[in-house]
């Protein structure tokens, strides 16, 4: 197998089973994992910041450093290749509360926040996630089998199922048994 | 199988969020029902018979405790799946409603993730049960 | 003196501690829904009211075991973002109407969800959301506001009695 290594403000797209995306130091910044489990493509973007604006010339030179220019780019390409959004399965992973530049601890959940809502215009729900919380991550998409591992800090590899418990718990009554229809 | 749905709630802004979270749920969507309380509820389902049932608590005319009451005393509890869709989270409520014969409570706000989570399970157990 | 004037006495005379802890849970439970479900951030903010008079405001009136209102006002520049992000659309494929039902739909899951964790052992009963100028008083009540992206919101709730449930 053939890693394929994602760095900051990038992100790859492959076709081929042999390879296999990685991405390394997920701090505050998000990585969106997508798969296409029907022709097997898929793509990872790392990206930084939530919101293009503040320097719109950045974003031109490279869409992947921002969430609202990468995270349509990312969707861009993989349906060119074949993916369909009816189809994806969305992962993400990142998000983590760390000291930036400024000195402030919000720019991880501002990029989570970001991709939501990007997620969500766009029209796909996110399978599973690990955010948040305060430790780096590492992350790795297998192309051939669509499988997702997520590390963080110095633990093992845990696999991130297609489809998981978010980060946030959802408030809901317990589960009622109910009987069968008549 | 295509699953036909009433939604019951007098917000029509949320009506429109909860179709988008089942379409995009990948459930197979055929007709969707809505209605903006209970007595509307109610001749909806006198015309179409409906698989799920997702509705609101506090609403004009006729609240979802109502509503859900007057579904317990025709059966169609029995038979459909309901959900409980409200900014109610007090805990008198929630074990009212599921003592009523609710499948499931969803308490607002919710993410479209938790949404779609919660009819997994809701429409799952029907269909385990019914296996 | 009959119970329930008891109560509203009582309901009167909040301690600094409470009055701080409800104000926090305010903040707190308004960053949560505005996150959830309409894919905005909120921090608190210090209290500055100039903008309140041109503000796009609602009121809820509630009842049950807690009677009262619940005042929420939002810089109409913020609102096209809130409004499009929880219909998944873009600013500009958002109408008025549509935008104005979101900002009640806001209204109604905040009062819900404040009133529901400050007493989650009461009764609660909300009155449909309804557009209005702000008019809440300053006083007696509990009150926070917050930044948003592109403006600001401000939340009153102003609680008139307190019944024993039955």
């Amino acid at each position: 197998m053939r890693s394929v290594v994602v760095g900051i403000s990038d992100c790859k797209i492959s076709g081929d089973s042999e390879e296999l995306l990685i991405t390394y130091a997920l701090g505050s910044c998000i990585a969106v994992i997508l798969y296409d489990p029907i022709v097997k493509v898929g793509g990872l973007l790392h990206y930084m910041l939530p919101d293009s604006s503040i320097d719109r010339n950045k974003a031109q030179q490279n869409p992947f450093m921002f969430a609202d220019t990468g995270i349509p780019r990312l969707l861009e390409i993989v349906r060119a290749r074949g993916a369909q959004p009816g189809r994806m399965v969305v992962r993400l992973a990142g998000g983590a509360q760390v000291m930036d530049s400024q000195g402030t601890f919000q720019i991880g959940k501002r990029n989570y926040l970001a991709a939501r809502k990007i997620l969500w215009k766009a029209g796909i729900l996110i399978a599973s996630e690990a955010v948040g919380g305060e430790v780096s991550r590492t992350t790795r998409l297998e192309m051939s089998s669509g499988r997702m591992w997520v590390r963080e800090g110095a633990g093992t590899d845990c696999e991130l199922a297609g489809r998981g418990v978010s980060a946030k718990a959802p408030q809901k009554a317990p589960p009622k048994m109910m009987e069968g229809k008549v | 199988m295509a699953y036909s749905v009433l939604i019951v709630d007098d917000s029509p802004v949320m009506r429109s969020f909860i179709r988008r979270v089942m379409r995009l749920s990948g459930f197979e969507l055929g007709e969707c029902w809505e209605a903006s309380n209970g007595e509307e509820a109610l001749s909806e389902l006198k015309e179409h018979a409906v698989d799920v049932i997702l509705t609101d608590i506090n609403m004009p005319k006729m609240n979802g405790e109502e509503f859900l009451r007057r579904l317990e005393e025709m059966g169609t509890l029995r038979s459909v799946p309901t959900l409980v869709i409200s900014t109610d989270a007090t805990k008198n409520r929630i074990l009212r409603m599921l003592s009523l014969g609710a499948d499931g409570y969803m308490t607002k706000p919710f993410s479209p993730e938790s949404l779609r989570e919660e009819l997994e399970r809701v429409l799952g157990a029907r269909n385990a049960s019914r296996a | 003196m009959p119970h329930e004037l008891e109560h509203l006495e009582a309901a009167g005379q909040r301690d600094a501690g409470q009055e701080a802890e409800f104000t926090a849970t305010l903040g707190r439970l308004a960053g949560e829904v505005l996150e959830t479900m309409f894919f905005a951030e909120a921090v608190a903010a210090e209290c500055e009211h100039g903008w309140l008079p041109d503000a796009v405001a609602v009121r809820v009136d509630f009842e049950g075991s807690h009677c009262g209102e619940m005042w929420l006002a939002l810089t109409p520049a913020a609102i096209p973002s809130i409004a499009s992000a929880f219909l998944g659309l873009e600013p500009e494929e958002t109408g008025e109407e549509q935008s104005a039902q979101v900002i009640l739909e806001l209204a109604n899951i905040l009062c819900g969800a404040v009133l529901s964790s400050l007493w989650p052992e009461s009764r609660l009963l909300l009155d449909p959301p309804k557009s209005t100028a702000w008019e809440c008083p300053d006083e007696g009540v509990w009150h926070c506001c917050l930044a948003l992206d592109e403006g600001a919101l401000a939340i009153s709730i102003r609680l008139s009695g307190v019944k024993e449930l039955a």
